[in-house]
């Protein structure tokens, strides 16, 4: 019994070093493959770059109103200019710079949001699944009924209360999409409390701290990773649908959304209005998208299927 | 021996896997014949190329696998070579087929008594009141009384030795000339095992059906078989009539096997295995692919690949048999 | 089977209770409607008397209590905007939903169902590739974007079909081909990988051994296995169906809940707002019901218990 104990820890070390380093070999040669994945990882590296520097790669002020270039066509149609390379809007602004400004709104939305919802979701699946019973049994009731019920109705109950902007929008789409989280690290918490290891560790007086940093986070860590990244794409698609309900984002602060609800109006004469910042959502959402798929498939094999 | 009495002749066959990690040569040149109204066993570890041989013949292989060479004769019908439509005509008819696992392999959604009156609809020139009709008369010999009710009952209901029994049924009910059971007792109760070899050997005499069973379990090898092959790493190592094989096993493998199998009347207290594991079939060594387990590995195995020798009756893939080679060489270490 | 149903509509009851609070809590949170109801120059008295007229000056939970007798009662008090009760107005619109829920989902299976199997079956292919791709677009591009790129063409390119408004089946085809896109795009996916699933199963290979021919084996064997799972894809689809109706609604200008709800979150409009989102809940949970127990009738092995 103790000799196998040794040779079972023995080998637990030695494939250790070696799992790592294939594991570093085995994402940049997935990566490498994947070619949906390299094109999902340039396209978020190229948006988070512009999201980060949009003050500076802004070719015009995004808010310049100038009425001798009203919904001036985008550059290579008839009557384009180059410096105005995607066109301008109905108040003469330049598309190419709001778009560009737009980037910044979208990508803090997405990021902040999951933020938020990554950790009420922790918070609710560790308390859930360490203490069961009653508390247990509520959290889950909750999850239930936030299943049971559309997203965009409880944000739309929520907007309509504390009225439309930034933060409200922020809260309210993290308020929402912890309830992946959270049943994934209640069920990490469950199948790991069950483990005889921590059950020892438990009963010798290990602190639940102690475990859920050793034990459980290094565990979820990587499903974490992976579903965020797909819930950044969901957050960015809410924000841009609520602003362009005109609940979302409100002007002049800038969103894809508003710019795109902007445009409505002008289809017959300005397309281009309501065209490109779609675009620059769908790029940006499937480039999300893209890399999330890839790392699900690094790092999280057991979620492919 | 005349070809009038084969009833099926594999020749060369080699089916092969095309994987992102290369070729492996699941089956590498197998050849045997069955004989009418004989019962084949094919024995060996799992991993020895016993069940792709036996999916080959229907050609159930699917992709990344196929059937690269060699030929299946069956009614002066080369297998690998004819339409899928002429081998739809086989599959079920002429040639059918029960598996390991039968909850999985019943259609789960389908009456039992529809999925065999299917297959008589299939191959039949009958009405479906006539094929229920045989459906319940094949359920009642199979030994299912109920047999009317346990024809609407769904797979789920059924305890695992019934349907077996139906999956017997189905393979049955176009009389076909030949059956291949891949492993069709494994999944079961020790207890019930018993009854579902003993209803094949019946139905065998009954119907004249030539037998093709894939089995590791030499216990059922015993019991079920006329003649033996014995797979090694995708290519067949000895191949006898069951009593010479179990009185006179001559291959280093199979005498492993044989040793390795528990033997009611003798008291032993420890049961021999082979050492190590089979090689890799992307990869199988140039010489004997035996070599790294064989107790009595010559110098000479190691680069050299053994062809199949002996007579008709017995036939042995090693060098031991070739008493120059024998005498020239030594036993490695 | 009655059993069951009962079980079930029992557990309806906590997601109920849940909405209610929220709703409650959300809007007793607001604070006072009063001020809002009445002039800017009302007389101090009036606010108190229309205050305890409306039972704003009891506790919280008192309030909660005559908000959920109210609730049960279909009483969500007046609209501000339209001067009549909530409920009527609300259910008014709910047929207009409904029809476009209707055939935005029939048009989501036709393309769904018969793109995932092809693509099941020829696996890797060119076809198979396509629909993958077309999946994945469809989920990374915003449908309220779709619509309007739809409206661009088809209204004001081609001027082939009307953009806005309700009444006639012609109202109905660009919205509906807007929602059942984006619908048809997960619902692909999960049909794809539920085909593929089935085609790898034991009884498939059985199936061959016997002789069936390939159609058969597909529409017969396989896809009758596949009928629970897209069931549940259909309906686990429901609340993105209902999501995008509300967008959508707004993008055409299409009467219905949707419209309503908006409207009423821009205007905070309370009683609409609590009305609407009442119903909306019911009749998803009320669908997500009927899913249930359309699976007993398609697998012989789900037994209620």
């Amino acid at each position: 019994m103790q000799i196998n104990k040794i040779e079972v820890s023995e080998l637990v070390e030695d494939s250790l070093p070696e799992y790592k380093k294939n594991s570093v070999n085995r994402m940049l040669k997935l990566l490498i493959k994947s070619k949906t994945g390299l094109i999902g990882l340039v396209i978020v590296l190229i948006v988070t770059i512009i999201g980060i520097f949009a003050e500076q790669l802004a070719p015009f002020d995004p808010n310049a109103i100038n009425p001798m270039l009203i919904n001036k066509p985008p550059a290579w149609l008839e009557g384009g200019e180059f410096a105005h390379f995607l066109g301008t809007d109905n108040l003469g602004r330049d598309l190419l710079s709001r778009i560009i400004i737009g980037t910044k709104v979208s990508l803090i939305v997405g990021v902040c949001s999951i933020a938020i919802a990554g950790f009420i979701g922790m918070i609710i699946g560790l308390v859930s699944g360490f203490y069961g019973g009653f508390i247990d049994n509520f959290f889950m009731r909750l999850v239930d009924s936030f299943l049971a019920i559309p997203n965009i109705l409880f944000m739309l109950v929520v907007l309509g209360v504390f009225g439309p902007g930034l933060l409200t929008l922020i809260l309210v789409i993290g308020a929402t999409q912890w309830v992946t989280y959270a049943r994934l690290v209640r069920g990490e918490v469950l199948s790991i409390k069950e483990r005889d290891f921590v059950k020892a560790s438990r009963t010798l007086g290990t602190k639940d701290r102690t475990i859920v940093f050793k034990h459980i986070l290094p565990n979820v860590i990587s499903s974490f990773i992976v579903v965020s990244t797909l819930s950044i794409a969901t957050a960015i698609l809410l924000e841009a649908s609520l602003s362009y309900l005109g609940l979302g984002i409100q002007p002049p602060m800038i969103s894809w959304g508003g710019i795109l609800e902007g445009g409505r109006n002008f289809l017959a004469t300005a397309w281009w209005i309501s065209t490109f910042p779609g675009i620059a959502i769908t790029i940006t959402v499937l480039g999300i998208i893209f890399l999330g798929d890839w790392l699900r498939d690094v790092l999280d094999p057991r979620l492919t299927k | 021996m005349t070809m009038e009495n084969v009833a099926l002749e594999v020749k060369d066959l080699k089916t092969f896997f095309h994987t992102e990690d290369g070729v492996v040569k699941a089956v590498d040149g197998v050849s045997f014949n069955v004989n009418k109204g004989e019962t084949v066993a094919i024995v060996g570890e799992s991993g020895c190329g016993k069940s792709v041989t036996s999916f080959s013949i229907l050609r159930l292989i699917k992709a990344p696998g196929k059937i690269e060479e060699g030929s299946i004769i069956f009614e002066n019908k080369d297998l690998t070579k004819i339409k899928e439509s002429q081998m739809r005509d086989v599959r079920g008819n002429d040639i059918s087929m029960i598996f390991q696992e039968p909850l999985t392999s019943l259609n789960p959604v389908f009456k039992v008594g529809d999925q065999i009156a299917e297959t008589i609809l299939l191959h039949q020139d009958v009405d479906k009141k006539e094929a229920k009709k045989k459906s319940i008369e094949l359920l009642k010999k199979v030994g299912i009384g109920r047999a009317e009710q346990i024809f609407n009952s769904y797979p789920h209901s059924l305890s695992g030795g019934m349907r077996q029994r139906v999956m017997i049924a189905m393979a049955l009910s176009c009389n076909p000339k030949i059956l291949i059971a891949d492993e069709p007792t494994t999944a079961l109760d020790v207890s019930i095992q018993a009854q579902i070899l003993t209803l094949m050997l019946d139905l065998k005499k009954e119907f004249g059906t030539s037998i093709i069973l894939i089995t590791h379990d030499l216990g059922v090898v015993a019991e079920m078989a006329d003649k033996v092959i014995v797979m090694y790493a995708g290519q067949v190592v000895e191949e006898s009539d069951v009593f010479t094989l179990f009185k006179n096993p001559k291959h280093p493998y199979t005498k492993g096997l044989l040793e390795s199998t528990p033997k009611v009347h003798e008291l032993e207290d420890e049961l021999k295995s082979i050492p190590g594991s089979v090689p890799s079939a992307s990869n199988w060594p140039k010489g004997c692919r035996f070599y790294s387990r064989c107790s009595m590995r010559l110098n000479h195995c190691n680069d050299n690949a053994p062809e199949l020798l002996g007579d008709e009756n017995h036939i042995v893939r090693c060098w031991l048999q070739n008493e120059e080679v024998v005498k020239q060489s030594e036993y490695a270490k | 089977m009655a059993k069951y149903l009962r079980k079930r509509l029992l557990e309806i009851i906590p997601v109920l209770l849940f909405i209610t609070f929220i709703v409650f809590f959300l809007v007793f949170w607001v604070g006072d409607p009063v001020a809002l109801m009445l002039p800017e120059d009302a007389k101090q008295e009036d606010i108190e008397n229309l205050r305890s007229a409306l039972k704003l000056d009891e506790p919280m939970l008192v309030q909660f209590g005559y908000f959920v007798s109210n609730v049960v009662q279909g009483d969500f008090g007046k609209s501000f905007r339209y001067g009549e009760d909530a409920l009527p107005i609300v259910l008014e619109r709910l047929p207009s939903t409904l029809t476009l829920a209707f055939t935005s989902m029939i048009i989501a299976v036709l393309i769904a169902i018969p793109a995932g199997i092809i693509s099941a079956i020829r696996r890797n292919s060119a076809t198979d590739v396509f629909v993958t791709g077309f999946s994945i677009l469809g989920k990374a591009m915003p449908s309220f974007w779709l619509g309007i790129m739809l409206i661009l063409i088809f209204g004001v390119i081609f001027k082939i079909l009307p953009v806005s408004g309700n009444g006639t089946w012609a109202h109905l085809v660009l919205p509906s081909i807007t929602l059942g896109t984006a619908v048809s795009a997960e619902m692909t996916r999960l049909v794809r990988s539920n085909m593929l699933a089935i085609l790898q199963q034991d009884y498939i290979r059985t199936a061959i051994s016997k002789g069936v021919k390939p159609l058969s084996l597909i529409l017969k064997h396989g896809f009758k296995n596949a009928l629970v799972p897209v069931i549940t894809i259909m309906f686990l689809q429901i609340s993105t169906l209902v999501s995008g109706a509300l967008v959508t609604e707004v993008v055409f200008a299409y009467p219905g809940l949707g419209q309503l709800l908006v409207q009423a979150v821009s205007g905070r409009d309370m009683a609409i707002i609590q009305a609407a989102i009442f119903v909306v809940a019911i009749m998803v949970i009320l669908l997500n019901l009927l899913a249930d127990l359309l699976y007993k009738v398609f697998d012989p092995r789900i037994k209620y218990n």
